[in-house]
């Protein structure tokens, strides 16, 4: 079987692994924007090829799946999906597993996602509000309390402004940021001329945060085991967001952090939205969906964004816990006979995924970029562990270079989180600057400590959501402006 | 002894001014009557003052440094000469100036901050170094608790924007951010705009905290290396308790520190808490003044008498220390003579103080500690006390076990308290 893969990075390394596990003895051919040196292993070991070319030009890559005329196209990140990638392919008659343009859409604008929510009255929905011009969002600031200020289109999880503001005797100083940002912000998001949009202040929730994937034809939804993502660049929850600094998994489907119930309601709640997408695109969504969730105390699960595709790292933990022929299920979903699929995982285990980084990143990419780097797989291999390629490449010296953002993950598994934590650890020390430029990873990522914060935290969050739930407060946010009224709008500050 | 505040905002278009002014004011319990503040640029820059408002204006920028100590830490913060760093010290150290020097020279070179910082402590640290945080003139920061230290500090952080280290929890919750990590002895972190690492230096043994952190030093609201202050003290009152002789009506804490150990006394033995006095003028630590005559105008400040409660009633009166008595004596008198209480038991939820801190840590005099000079009944007859109780050392020494703490014991006479790790 001829197997397609569109991307350059980790998630694609991680898709690459679990597809070649297949029965089906597909060869691999990745189309990418670099030469990313793992993605070309598995391709040529599988007897396949390498393209690079640009991802986003729904021209280069139909002309690939030309020259291969695959039996399966998957679709990896959003970027090519919102370009029309997929559907160009899909329009040439090719068999693809990846979100059309229009269905991912639930990405790229996060103001279509929240209006979907609120239309439809899903659970676990924020308060919001968007700008298309500046001078409008320049006059809502002054009077915005405990929000969160983003670009409201997807950029790569850059540029989401967390400000907490509930004591009056710092907000003049966060206004003073917020109005400051906004500027910035926008003219950033200039650049961006697919979207009317450019910034979306949402209601702050804080709590724990997790991820929901699933894959679906459309129809059948096939819900993957829950992951939990770092974003913080630096250890102990330090610094700006990134995409994602390493993640766990496991034991089993959910986290030790979040219960059953909760997982339920996450799926019911992704369910909800794709069948909401569904109905107002008027298309099967056929590919990979997540929501970005929080367990807050406002809902209990809450959405925070959603993704069209599998997480990054997140896909990283399933590699080493699928049981079942994955490449198996995203044929099927892509031929829209999911019916009856069944994915299995080792539920014995858990998964710690840690990404390495060159300074730099994420807010200076381009000093982040160019540093030769190395890493002794075989000695990652010895300990039982695996390395994905992520944003590096090889060039013809045969050397590996930094591309800017996160180099490497590595991926260990074990029956326990304080085993595979141990053996990360040591992994990591195979990761070697070749020119001395500094490199950065989480060490507190997998330990046992911020284990046990998290779920302290979630129990936190859990007691208030409880009682809420009780009350009949779920989701609601009332303030009292004497005078004025009751309103639900929780976006509104202290000054006035 | 000083207090250490630094605060990093990834985000550059931050001013901290009003987050290093309320971030300052939060620690102000811990001893402030000398503030300083130091910024970044062609080269750091710190001002020193007497008020908070007048030195946080000077932070002015995405990163500051700052450090409150008493009147007497006027050294706590040093700029070398060319300007490339400036440390700050918790206390006062006599190997401060060569470490000053060192990390200027190893700053200056370039090369790995991280390596740089620690093989200077290898080489100027001695047992008694204190904890310390550099500001360098590039605005990166370097916070290191000392194995020998003898109070906390704590890293959190606000949003993605900001890394807040502190002396004690209380700022971090002030300035709206989340705790972290209490930093263990002889761990670190080094931030900058592009890296934050975490790094342990020093090999020397753990000192303990100082017992008066968690017995006086910290608010009530704070959290010391994971310990719940306010549940500590409440603790130790419930201890005291077991020396109840006689029968009394009413607990009454000596403000404002001792209110959670009498609240926990008065639970055990169920009678009422009362407040029993009220503070004019904000809060004075009256502790920490060294003059006589401000430690005193303090004390006085402090003990406006709420006489209904207590005219008449027989008084459990609890303390969370005393040192020379004069905070007793006070009390005492204002009992008897402006209320009129019958009875005044004492309850002191420490030891006898009965050596100077040998780190001068605390500034005790031999000759003024009233536990190391006066008789048991003396001293009942000096302060005017019907019976006067003290915790016994290995009371303090198995509470500090249970919460899994390591305090220095020695002005108490033994070496720890607690876990012996």
């Amino acid at each position: 079987m001829k197997v397609l893969l569109i991307g350059s990075g980790g998630r694609e390394h991680a898709l690459a692994k679990l597809i070649r596990r297949s029965v089906l003895e597909p060869r691999l051919f990745v189309a990418m924007d670099y030469r990313n040196p793992g993605l070309e292993k598995e391709s040529v070991e599988t007897g396949g090829k390498m393209f690079i070319v640009n991802t986003v030009s729904a021209k280069d890559v139909a002309n690939v799946a030309e020259e291969v005329s695959p039996d399966l196209v998957v679709v990896g990140p959003e970027e090519p999906q919102f370009h029309g990638v997929t559907d160009v392919l899909r329009e040439r008659g090719y068999i693809v597993f990846g979100a059309s343009s229009r269905c991912a859409e639930v990405e790229k604008s996060k103001v279509f996602a929240r209006s979907l929510m609120w239309k439809h009255d899903i659970y676990g929905r924020l308060y919001f509000k968007a700008f298309t011009s500046v001078e409008e969002a320049r006059k809502f600031i002054e009077f915005a309390g405990d929000v969160v200020i983003k670009p409201a289109r997807q950029a790569g999880g850059k540029g989401v402004k967390v400000l907490r503001d509930t004591q009056a005797y710092l907000s003049r100083d966060r206004a003073e940021v917020k109005k400051t940002y906004i500027e910035k912000l926008f003219s950033e998001m200039e650049g961006y001329r697919d979207i009317d949009y450019k910034i979306i202040v949402e209601q702050r929730v804080e709590g724990v945060e997790y991820t929901s994937m699933i894959i679906t034809d459309g129809d059948t939804i096939l819900p993957l085991p829950l992951v939990q993502d770092h974003p913080h660049a630096f250890e102990f929850d330090i610094g700006p967001e990134t995409g994602g600094m390493g993640s766990i998994q496991g034991p089993g489907w959910i986290l030790p952090f979040i219960t059953r119930e909760e997982f339920g309601k996450t799926v019911e709640v992704v369910s909800q939205v794709l069948k909401a997408l569904q109905s107002e695109v008027r298309e099967k969504y056929v590919g990979a969906f997540a929501g970005q969730m929080m367990l807050t105390g406002i809902w209990g699960p809450t959405v925070i964004e959603f993704y069209s595709r599998f997480g990054d790292p997140e896909m990283s933990n399933l590699v080493p816990i699928v049981a079942s022929d994955f490449l198996e299920i995203l044929d099927k979903a892509a031929r829209r006979k999911l019916a009856g699929a069944k994915l299995d995982i080792d539920e014995d285990r858990v998964t710690i995924v840690k990404a390495i980084a060159p300074a730099g990143y994420p807010d200076n990419r381009r000093i982040a970029a160019g540093h030769p780097i190395h890493v002794d797989e075989g000695g990652v291999r010895e300990l039982g562990c695996e390395v994905l390629y992520a944003s590096v490449e090889l060039l013809a010296n045969g050397v590996m270079y930094t591309k800017g953002s996160r180099v490497f993950e590595i991926v260990c598994s074990s029956d326990n989180y304080d085993d595979a934590y141990e053996r990360i650890e040591k992994a990591i020390t195979y990761v070697k600057s070749l020119d001395g430029w500094p490199l950065f990873y989480r060490s507190d990522i997998g330990s046992r400590e911020l284990l046990n914060d998290r779920i302290r935290a979630a129990e936190r969050v859990r007691t208030i959501y409880g009682s809420r739930s009780r009350r009949g407060l779920l989701g609601k946010v009332l303030m009292w402006v004497p005078g004025e009224g009751i309103s639900d709008n929780p976006l509104i500050g202290f000054v006035r | 002894m000083g207090s250490l505040l630094a605060i990093y905002a990834f985000d550059e278009l931050w001013n901290l001014s009003n987050i290093v002014r309320y971030g300052l004011m939060s620690l102000q319990h811990r001893g402030a009557q000398n503030f300083v503040v130091c910024i970044p640029g062609e080269r750091v820059e710190c001002l020193h003052g007497e008020n908070i408002d007048e030195v946080s204006r000077g932070a002015s920028k995405n990163v500051a440094l700052a450090v409150i100590g008493n009147d007497s830490d006027n050294m706590l913060i040093e700029v070398d000469d060319s300007g490339v760093v400036a440390m700050a010290s918790e206390r006062s150290w006599d190997g401060a100036s060569r470490a000053l020097q060192a990390l200027s020279n190893a700053f200056s070179n370039g090369g790995d901050p991280v390596t740089s910082f620690i093989s200077t402590l290898n080489r100027v640290s001695d047992d008694v170094a204190p904890s310390m945080a550099v500001l360098t003139k590039r605005g990166e920061l370097v916070i290191w608790r000392s194995p020998s230290s003898f109070s906390p500090l704590v890293l959190g952080s606000y949003g993605f924007d900001m890394a807040i280290v502190s002396s004690e929890s209380v700022a971090i919750d002030i300035l709206g951010g989340d705790v972290k990590r209490f930093l263990k002895p002889g761990e670190g972190i080094y931030i900058a705009k592009y890296i934050v690492k975490h790094f342990t230096a020093g090999v020397s043994e753990h000192r303990g905290l100082c017992t008066f952190e968690l017995l006086y030093l910290a608010r009530h609201d704070a959290i010391v290396d994971g310990v719940s202050v306010y549940e500590f003290r409440k603790h130790l009152g419930r201890e005291l308790a077991k020396y109840l002789e006689s029968d009394v009506d009413v607990v009454v804490g000596v403000p404002e520190t001792a209110l959670p150990y009498a609240i926990g006394f008065a639970e055990v033995i169920k009678k009422p808490f009362e407040m029993a006095f009220m503070a004019t003028g904000g809060r004075r630590r009256s502790m920490l003044f060294s003059d006589p005559f401000e430690k005193i105008v303090s004390i006085h400040l402090k003990m406006n008498p709420i006489r209904g409660v207590l005219e008449g009633k027989r008084v459990a009166l609890v303390d969370d220390s005393m040192v020379t008595g004069s905070t007793i004596k006070t009390v005492s008198q204002i009992l008897r003579f402006r209320v009129g209480v019958p009875e005044v038991h004492l309850f002191i939820a420490s030891p006898p103080l009965i050596m100077p801190c040998p780190f001068s840590v605390l500034r005790l005099d031999m000759k003024g500690l009233l536990a190391a000079n006066l008789s048991q009944s003396l001293a009942r007859d000096y302060l005017e006390v019907d019976s006067l109780h003290w915790l016994s050392k290995e009371d303090v020494d198995r509470v500090a076990s249970r919460f899994g703490l390591k305090l220095c014991g020695k002005c108490f006479g033994v070496d720890f308290f607690g876990c012996r790790k």
